[in-house]
């Protein structure tokens, strides 16, 4: 597969290094910079590892606060960046467990989820264009997709999530997530398989 | 040749150039024979694709002011703790000042509670109590006021002080005594009356002074003279606010104690002795030329309700040469007058009163 697209990581290390350093000295508002920079792609690793967008709204939410709250335990021999997202994958796997022992079935809050944000840029060419049964379709299978992901065992899912849909390297895989690079690549395998099954199943031929 | 099973693992890899170049030679001979497998990797290709469709969602508007906003919330609280619990400037002498204020209360409490037992127990014991801060039964108050001199000072200084307000009716009522010239003397002599009292137990242990009770007993017209005498004491403490008078006072009595224990030992016979006279003021300035003419020891004098008392430690050879001179001054009254007591000492008690 060649289709890491590398340029979805727009931030670099350096850039946030001065504001995180600047809200370790109590300035309050350089924490908005930071804000501004990573929210998109937190809020897309908790949507995606959730499957409910206003759940991930929450969660990420939850996930700035706390890493407010201990900006000053960063240590800049870090990155920032796999700092932050850790925590927000530590707060989603958090909430997919207090999910689970509510719920046994993922499916039920799998809904077609806010309004339209699906996450389906063929969704949006689909409706510029305004051919509605397009547009459905390709609403469908965005939400088909995002079942079979959010069907996943968690491991799986989110070396697939981190991969596969936010592009991130196998470096960085393995320090947010803190798992060594050979589990990282077994662990993607397996999910691109179980994936690749269950689209096969529910879309039928792909 | 690897099976499906073996291969299927490496399929989703394949692609990406993850591989050993002989994880991927396996593959590939695999792929050229396995139809299935090549249908699952063009699968895996497909799937992919449709992955890739997935676009990132948008934050909703305003997402980063509702974070924002719940960050200056906490930058609030946070600020206001780190004032006054972290900068070490502020928290050190916030924590010695609550150190302060904890001792403070703490010896406020324990002094209000002594405050408490104070109007509870009886005068004498107090201050006894609180120089020894042992328990001790209410019979024997002078036992310890025998006690080892620096006890006495302790004990004296609470005397002073705390049984000001108990004294002070004693004093109204029965003070007449003048407090002027005779006071050192006074001082001095009720602490070598004290001080015959200490003798007896400073050497022996705290513990072993209730023993010393039946000595005491002995000098019943000790007993209450030496009570008075006390007072008299803690009377002119007050009167007198006098530390350094009763520090030179227990630093006199320190070196007697030792001398006074030999003598007072030996000093079992008593005299009682009353002598009446127009002016008690030149009498007691008499009897104590007697005296000391006459050899007496460890004088003292004690002004108390109107009358002087003197006693002192006489060779008992000397008692009737005494006696007469006393005559001169005016009419004698011989209360307990002993045998003879030969080479010994006796303990002579004289009471000056107005006719």
């Amino acid at each position: 597969m060649s289709n890491i697209i590398d340029n979805k990581r727009v931030t670099t290390e350096d850039d946030d290094l001065q504001y995180v350093v600047l809200c370790q000295k109590g300035d309050t508002e350089a924490f908005t910079e930071l804000v501004e920079r990573h929210q998109k792609k937190m809020l897309n690793i908790a949507y995606r590892m959730l499957g409910d967008y206003d759940e991930a709204c929450d969660v990420v939410q939850e996930a700035f606060l706390a890493a407010y709250k201990s900006i000053k335990k960063f240590k800049a021999e870090a990155k920032f960046f796999t700092w932050l997202y850790r925590i927000v994958v530590n707060f989603t796997k958090n909430r997919l467990k207090q999910r689970q022992s509510l719920t046994r079935h993922e499916s039920a809050s799998m809904d077609e989820s806010a309004d339209g944000q699906n996450g389906c840029a063929a969704c949006l060419s689909a409706a510029s264009t305004g051919n509605p049964a397009e547009l459905l379709e390709q609403r469908e299978r965005a939400a088909h997709v995002q079942k079979c992901i959010t069907a996943l065992d968690v491991e799986y899912r989110e070396v697939l999530v981190m991969r596969d849909i936010q592009g991130f390297s196998y470096e960085e895989i393995r320090d947010i997530l803190q798992i060594p690079d050979g589990t990282v690549k077994s662990r993607l395998s397996r999910a691109r398989n179980a994936l690749k099954d269950c689209l096969i199943k529910v879309i039928g031929d792909l | 040749m690897k099976n499906c099973k073996d291969i299927e693992n490496s399929l989703p890899l394949y692609s990406e150039g993850l591989l050993s170049e002989a994880e991927k030679k396996a593959v590939e001979e695999h792929l050229a024979e396995c139809a299935d497998c090549s249908k699952a990797l063009a699968d895996l290709k497909k799937a992919a694709a449709i992955t890739q469709e997935l676009s990132e969602v948008e934050p909703p508007p305003w997402f980063r002011e509702k974070i924002m906003a719940r960050v200056r919330e906490e930058a609030e609280k946070k600020s206001f703790a780190q004032k006054w619990f972290y900068p070490p400037r502020i928290k050190i002498p916030v924590q010695v000042m609550a150190t302060i204020v904890i001792a403070v209360l703490a010896v406020y409490i324990y002094r209000s509670g002594d405050e408490q037992m104070k109007a509870v127990l009886p005068g004498a014991l107090q201050p006894v109590m609180e120089a020894k801060q042992e328990p001790m039964p209410a019979v024997i108050p002078k036992a310890k006021e025998a006690a080892p001199a620096p006890v006495v000072e302790k004990k004296a200084a609470i005397i002073g002080v705390a049984k000001k307000d108990q004294i002070s009716e004693e004093v109204s009522s029965g003070g007449s005594t003048p407090k002027t010239g005779m006071q050192k003397n006074k001082l001095a002599g009720a602490s070598d009356k004290s001080l015959t009292l200490k003798s007896n137990f400073a050497a022996e242990k705290e513990e072993k002074k209730y023993t010393d009770l039946p000595e005491k007993q002995e000098a019943p017209q000790r007993y209450p003279a030496r009570q008075e005498s006390i007072r008299e004491r803690g009377v002119e403490d007050s009167s007198l606010s006098g530390a350094a008078k009763k520090s030179k006072l227990f630093k006199a009595a320190a070196p007697v104690a030792p001398r006074s224990m030999a003598a007072s030992v030996n000093a079992q016979l008593q005299a009682g002795i009353s002598v009446y006279v127009a002016d008690i003021n030149s009498a007691v300035f008499e009897v104590e030329k007697i005296l000391t003419k006459h050899e007496a020891r460890k004088v003292t004098k004690q002004l108390i309700d109107g009358k002087a008392i003197l006693q002192a430690e006489l060779p008992a050879k000397n008692l009737k040469d005494v006696l007469s001179q006393l005559r001169s001054l005016g009419r004698v009254e011989e209360k307990n007058m002993p045998a003879d007591g030969g080479e010994r000492d006796i303990n002579v008690v004289i009471e000056i009163l107005n006719n």
